[in-house]
């Protein structure tokens, strides 16, 4: 299909509108208004120049900050080990290993927004964050056991300007 | 002391209004994502109600942001009555609500399109239905479906070209 019968065929898609609502769900969505919410003031929907780059830079900060967590307990669970072999007396089989049989991982979309950055040579760069929160649901039916952790994580992704 | 907060209520008109101006198309879409009416208009409610708890600054929600909310709770309830399979056909297998308003002229055409769109598979609809009645950009389609902006690009040019071999006389 050329671009002048895409462009005539889209017009007659266009002609076509959503049928309209009924009255009653309507009135429903309109008494369904959210609460007061708090307004942050001052508060730039984007994000430009230097404050853009700087969060980009500091990206790596996020995993590196896991990394050295996760060590640092290595570290410590390490020293703690002899004392813990000394008062566990139970034997291994009394305690058997907790063994999930349902594994479920999702993730929502908490926030999207766009940040502007202007490179040295003057180009414009967006930037497309989005917060997410990844979520894993370990469960054991037998023992009614559920474990579920929860892990915000922000996405920064650069995009040229382009026009669709 | 100023904390740099204020208690902020969405003006009752800038709601109505926002409602008049969307809900044809979130509901369209959200009709083709769920097998009955109730099914459909709960999940547009939902969405729209928490996509504007979100938003901190008391501005109206991106509607890419809402139609993704309508996708995501759709699919959560077809997984929670654990009929996904029934999901995805449902556009085929029921007789929904009617999809477009027409005029006696207009309701043979009308008719043509909802079937057309029906028997599409449901990659393509989304994207066509995004795009000619949400009013999304790509980038926005891209972000509400979580794939690339190309390929929602290329997605809507099959997805037409489809469309209208299905129905030829809409150009006649």
């Amino acid at each position: 299909m050329n671009d002048h019968k895409q462009e005539l065929f889209e017009a007659e898609l266009r002609r076509m509108a959503p049928a309209r609502p009924p009255a009653d769900f309507m009135a429903r969505l309109m008494a369904a208004r959210p609460p007061d919410k708090i307004r942050h003031q001052a508060q730039p929907a984007v994000v430009s120049g230097p404050r853009a780059w700087s969060l980009l830079r500091l990206r790596w900060l996020v995993p590196a900050a896991a990394v050295v967590i996760i060590a640092a307990l290595g570290v410590w669970q390490l020293r703690l080990w002899p004392a813990r072999l000394s008062w566990q007396t139970r034997p291994a089989s009394a305690a058997p290993a907790l063994k999930a049989d349902a594994v479920r991982i999702d993730r929502e979309l908490i926030s999207a927004f766009d940040a502007v950055a202007r490179l040295p040579s003057g180009e414009p760069v967006r930037f497309r964050c989005s917060q997410w929160m990844d979520q894993v649901v370990l469960s054991n039916k037998e023992r009614g056991i559920v474990i579920e952790q929860r892990t915000p994580r922000v996405e920064v992704v650069p995009v040229r300007f382009e026009t669709y | 002391m100023n904390s740099g907060c204020q208690r902020e209520t969405p003006a009752q008109s800038d709601w109505e209004q926002w409602l008049a101006r969307n809900v044809s198309g979130l509901l369209l879409f959200a009709r083709q994502q769920t097998r009955c009416e109730a099914d459909a208009q709960d999940l547009v409610q939902e969405a729209v109600v928490e996509s504007w708890r979100r938003q901190a600054d008391g501005a109206p929600p991106p509607l890419g942001f809402v139609f993704a909310t309508i996708r995501r709770r759709a699919v959560d309830l077809a997984r929670k009555e654990d009929r996904r399979a029934g999901r995805e056909t449902a556009a085929t297998r029921e007789t929904p609500a009617c999809w477009f308003d027409s005029t006696v002229e207009e309701r043979e055409r009308s008719r043509l399109i909802a079937e057309a769109m029906r028997k599409l598979p449901e990659m393509y609809r989304e994207v066509i239905t995004l795009k000619v009645w949400g009013g999304l950009t790509f980038r926005e389609i891209a972000e509400a479906l979580e794939i690339p902006a190309n390929t929602a690009a290329s997605r809507y040019r099959y997805a037409l070209a489809e469309l209208r071999k299905r129905m030829p006389e809409i150009l006649a």
